[in-house]
């Protein structure tokens, strides 16, 4: 199937909000607003990538716009530059066409161009078939591996921490 | 113990990668640390940081003396869409001989502090999952593990891996 990938500018925060929707469970996501201005302000706090296909190809609710990746810089204290994709997404009745592969090899180019060394990202253990994809392109398990857990501190015990 | 917390400078280039390489040593892996004070410098005082970094200094021995650096945290923003922008804190650090004294704390505190001046809505970080005391010391403080509560797992591609994934496959 022919498809295109290029930067997404800030048009596209309406479509990438409708995908976030849909690809999550949580009640509360960013609206589109909150993507437009962290996304595409001065000061960017993630950049994205869009995967279109031609008009012919459009869904039923007529978008064109099937699969896209946010992505942002990060810094190992050992290994330097590197890069995180925080979402890779393409619809469902548009996989298995090579869509999600390539979005992540642009990801991928977009790192090696900026100097990166690694690409990371997380993904959930019930994942089966996105761990399955992401262990064939290459990648390894750092949890499993060396042991890494992700940890946050959030609401209330930010605000604890942050008391003097 | 007397210390004060500042931002980082170029000139700390030269502590910042000795406390890495201590903390690297700590985690038996200090053969893995690649990264040289010119990277340092290059990648966090340029015209766009790829990192943020606060260091800890205590006086030196003698008034004349120059400040001895004890500790430092390395930083970045992050975004999570679901709930916006998070501080990652990439590297955390306090010499053995400056233990217990608070010093940890006062990093975490003022990190904390920053994270929700500038409107992040959590703060993140990677512990080893031997590594009890750092464990223990984060979740007293009310940090979740994501890993075990939700399943996240983390995963790399290192360069080879990278190039081979940007190069585009035969149609």
């Amino acid at each position: 199937m022919d498809f295109s990938i290029r930067a997404a500018n800030v048009e596209d925060c309406k479509d990438i909000a409708r995908m976030i929707r849909v690809s999550k469970t949580r009640a509360h996501v960013r609206t589109e607003r909150h993507l437009e201005q962290d996304g595409f302000s001065k000061n960017p706090f993630f950049h994205g990538i869009v995967a279109e296909v031609p008009e012919q190809h459009r869904t039923k609710e007529g978008h064109t716009k099937i699969g896209y990746a946010l992505y942002f810089y990060s810094y190992s204290s050992w290994a330097g530059r590197a890069i995180y994709m925080e979402d890779l997404y393409v619809m469902p009745e548009f996989r298995g066409k090579g869509i999600g592969k390539a979005l992540m090899s642009k990801v991928a180019q977009l790192g090696l161009a900026a100097g990166c060394n690694q690409l990371n990202f997380t993904v959930l253990d019930c994942n089966k078939s996105s761990v399955d994809f992401y262990l064939s392109q290459g990648c390894f398990d750092i949890t499993d591996k060396i042991g890494y857990h992700c940890m946050r501190c959030e609401g209330e015990a930010l605000e604890h921490l942050a008391q003097p | 113990m007397e210390y004060k917390l500042r931002k980082a400078e170029p000139k700390d280039v030269s502590d910042i990668l000795r406390l890495v390489k201590e903390l690297a040593k700590y985690e038996e892996m200090e053969s893995q640390v690649t990264l040289t004070e010119k990277d340092l410098l290059e990648d966090g005082f340029g015209e766009t940081p790829f990192y943020h970094c606060i260091i800890a200094e205590t006086p030196g021995e003698n008034s004349s003396d120059e400040p001895d650096v004890v500790g430092f945290a390395m930083y970045y923003f992050t975004y999570d869409p679901w709930v916006g922008k998070q501080l990652y804190l990439e590297e955390f650090y306090v010499m053995d001989k400056c233990r217990g004294l608070g010093i940890g704390s006062g990093i975490l505190r003022h990190l904390s502090d920053l994270a929700m001046k500038t409107r992040c809505t959590g703060m993140m970080f990677v512990v080893a999952e031997n590594n009890q005391p750092s464990v223990q010391f984060y979740k007293r403080r009310g940090a979740e593990d994501l890993s075990q509560e939700e399943g996240w797992r983390l995963f790399r591609f290192d360069k080879d891996s990278l190039v081979k994934m940007a190069t585009p496959a035969e149609e």
